[in-house]
This record gives structure tokens, sequence and C-alpha cells, in this order.
């Protein structure tokens, strides 16, 4: 590893260590509840002053166990004290760990990452495998960067995932809740409006770039033998993309969803024959219902990742197999 | 770097391995990414994306869209003529819409000329000209 590489995985650790704070502070809600409160508190208001002290100075925490009592909802104070503090219980149980493993082995210490791998290794022998994986050459023409159009979308898809499942945990799919639910997320939630906004934002970002993605790879004719089955799995996933789309689209149960699903599932009802079917199985039913929301959900969360996530194992194994095609 | 390059199978000058350069190439791009997803996780934190009022199944409003990656076939579909040669318009022009996607579908097995720049060339055309009347649809929707 060169001297850049080791500053890229040093940043990607500081940025995933940062990233993971973000997603340990997702969970914890009620954060302006609990401000006002403690404001409550402070001024007596709303508690029968029996005793009366002098007031705590200005700026001092004022409560300093509340985090292993419950009632601290604030998760950066302890967080904050976990980490100048644990930091050095750590290095010290380490220090005493490892002091003696030396000691009674009568061997050099070895990093747990190294006796990690070589316990994995020892067992299922995949760094043959790995090491295989690794030496693939990627062609000097595929460096450009139209070509990373579909790594793009694939990464998207991995950031809609996560943005998801944590908007997952607090949606309702009723057609009572669904609404307030949103609401719930967006201004109680920690994080909430945001996450929302990246789960929007990425699902706009993942239809642009499958669609730039396909016409790339239709303009400098990827697709040809023995790349056709490339071209379709590709194509299927784009449809796929489009229904998360328009699945997703209805769950806000706000007027604009209700009334976007009901002109596309329109336009799926006009077909000769089976329109009628099609409109029934979208719709359970003959108009847009609660119903209609349970289907949607079902198909968002659960039919259309997995399916997604079959045909990009596929298309990517035979990315794998078949190497960038070369340009003109 | 150079030990790994002169290590990987058919030892080619114009191609890198895939681990490290290549996945570094692609590392970067990932981590350009989870900066632009930040910033506008940030920006939701500050406009929320909202709701417009709750789903009233009695209360119509004046324009119904679907959503803007829709908008341009829907649009196409408002200039179909209620009836063509005896035939329902709307019904052929959604017909259409999908024989015209399972064309795009099985394209490979239809296209099976050696490639040459000419081809190339009309593709990249049919392409602009794709692009530019899908963009020009959904803003005509998007206005309209």
């Amino acid at each position: 590893m060169t001297l850049t590489q080791r500053k890229v995985l040093r940043l990607a650790l500081i940025l995933s260590g940062a990233i993971l704070l973000v997603v340990a502070g997702f969970g914890v809600h009620g954060a302006t509840a609990s401000a006002s409160t403690l404001e409550a508190a402070m001024s007596g208001v709303g508690s029968e002053a029996v005793f009366v002290s002098a007031p705590p100075p200005v700026g001092q925490d004022t409560c300093l166990s509340c985090h292993i009592n419950g009632e601290n909802t604030n998760l950066w104070a302890p967080l904050g004290r976990w980490s100048v503090f644990g930091v050095f219980g750590l290095v010290f149980a380490f220090g005493v760990y490892r002091s003696a493993s030396v000691w009674t082995q009568r061997k050099a210490w070895k990093p747990f990452w190294t006796r990690t791998v070589e316990w994995v290794d020892e067992r299922y022998e995949l760094s043959p495998m790995l090491s295989k994986l690794g030496a693939k050459p990627v062609p000097r023409f595929a460096m450009k960067w139209w070509y990373c159009l579909g790594g793009i979308t694939a990464f998207l898809f991995v950031v809609q995932g996560i943005t998801g499942i944590m908007l997952a945990f607090y949606y309702k799919p009723s057609a009572a809740e669904a609404y307030n639910s949103i609401l719930f997320i967006e201004n109680e939630v920690r994080f909430g409006a945001a996450t929302r906004m990246i789960h929007h934002w990425a699902a706009n970002g993942m239809i642009v770039m499958c669609i730039a993605h396909m016409l790339r790879v239709f303009i400098m004719g990827a697709y040809k033998k023995p790349r056709e089955l490339n071209w379709v799995s590709g194509v299927l996933l784009l449809f796929l993309t489009l229904l998360f789309g328009f699945t997703g689209y209805l769950l806000p149960w706000d007027q604009r969803a209700y009334w976007a699903t009901t002109v596309g599932t329109d336009i799926g009802g006009a077909l000769p024959a089976i329109g009628n079917l099609i409109l029934v199985f979208l719709r359970v039913g003959w108009d847009v219902s609660e119903a209609t929301l349970g289907r949607f959900y079902g198909l968002h969360i659960i039919v259309t990742p997995l399916l997604t996530v079959g045909f990009m194992v596929a298309h990517f194994m035979m990315i794998r197999k078949l190497g960038v095609a070369r340009p003109l | 770097m150079t030990t790994t390059q002169t290590t990987h199978p058919e030892g080619e000058k114009d191609s890198v391995p895939f681990f490290p350069n290549h996945f570094m190439t692609e590392f970067y791009v990932v981590i350009g990414i989870v900066v632009v997803v930040l910033i506008i996780g940030a920006l939701g934190m500050l406009f929320p994306v909202g709701l417009q009022a709750p789903a009233d199944p009695l209360d119509t409003p004046l324009h119904v869209k679907p959503e803007w990656y829709f908008l341009a076939l829907y649009q196409l579909l408002k200039y179909v003529p209620p009836s063509v040669l005896g035939i329902e318009g709307p019904m052929l022009a959604v017909v259409m819409m999908v024989l015209a996607v399972m064309v795009v579908t099985i394209w490979p097995f239809l296209d099976k000329k050696e490639d040459s720049k000419k081809a190339m060339r009309i593709r990249a055309i049919g392409v602009v000209a794709f692009i530019i009347l899908a963009i020009a649809l959904t803003i005509i929707g998007e206005v309209s």
C-alpha cells in the first residue's frame, strides 16, 4: 500500500466513524420535547420548589448521572464522556492483555486484525480466492468517468437501502397513520428530515444515473455479443428502479401521492385484455385505497429490493466474467 | 504498486489490477457520493421534503401529475387523439409504449451487426434526439 492509499483508508475510517455517530444518534427522538422540559425544570415551572438552593452556574450540566438513570435523552454528553474516559481504560486493558499474552506464550505479538484474518483463513482458505478476485485486470480504457455511472447507481441503491430501513422503523403503512408518521419522521425523529431528504433525492439520482448508464452503453454498443443478457438484466433493473419510484411515491399518503398513483395506475389500466387485471392487482380493488397502500408498501420494501439484489448480482457476475466492452 | 502490476496474470501494459488500483478509484467515487449525500441530508434538516395536504379521494386537484420520470410519457398520451382508425386512442398509445419497451429490452437480439463508427454515430444522434424530446415533454408537462 502506498502512502496515499493509507491516507485514504484513514480518511475512510474517520468518515465511517462520523457516519456511525450520526446513525447512532438517529434513533433518539423527542429532542425538542426534552429540551423544553429541561427548561421548565430549570425555571422551576411545573415542579414544586420545596428546597431552595443556589442555581447552578451558567453552562453547568444540571444532571451528571442522568444518562445512567435514563432521564437524559441527550446522546452527546454520555458519548463525549465515554470517548474521553473510555479510551484510556481500553488502552490500559489492552496493554495488560498484550503484556500478559506475550509473557505466557513466549511469542511475538500479532495485531488482532492479523490474528482474525489468519483464524478465518486457516479454516476457510479465502485468501487464494480473494487474491484471484483482486488480481483481475481492469483495462485502462475503462478508467474514464462515464464508466462509473453504473457503479454510482449501485452505490445509490445501497444508500437507498440504508435510509429506507431507517425510515421503515418509523413509517406506518395505514391510511390513518401514514401521513402522521411522515410528519413524525420530519419533526421528531433525530436526523429524520435528513434521512427522508437523502432517500428522496437519492431515488431521483438513482433513476438519472440508471438512464445515463443505459444511454452510455447504448451509444458505445457495449450491449453487442457476447453481452446481450447483460443488457436485458440492465433493462429489468431500470424497470425495478422505476417500480421503486412508483410504489414509494404513494407512501407519504398526501394529495400529490394519492393522485399521482391514481393517474399512474390508470395508464396501466388502459391496456387491452390485461389492463383491468393490472389495475386490480396494483390497487387491490377498483380505486386507490388503504389496501393499495399496503400493497405498494410490500412491493416497495420486500419484493422490489429482493428482485433488484438478485438481478444486480447477475449483472455484476456477467460483467466480471466478460469484462468491460472495448470501445471502437 | 509496481510489484502488484507485474504479478497479475496477463501482465498487460494497458490494464491495472482490480485491487488496489481500480478499487481505490471506485473508493474515491464512493467518498465523493457520500459527501454529496451528507450535504443533501444537512440541507434536508434546513428545508425538509415536506408534505401536501393529506390524501382525500373526494377532492381531485386541478393539475394531477405523475412523478417527473413518467411525466414525458404522460404528456405524450395527452397528444394522442381520442380515436385513431376506430380504435381507442389512449389504448393504442399505451400498447405502442409497451411494444417500444419490449423492443428496448430485446434490442441486442435485433441489432446483431458488427459495430462500426457510423452505427455508433447514428445511435449517438438518436440518443441526443431522445434526450431533447424527453426533456421538452417533461418541461411542457411540468408547466401545463
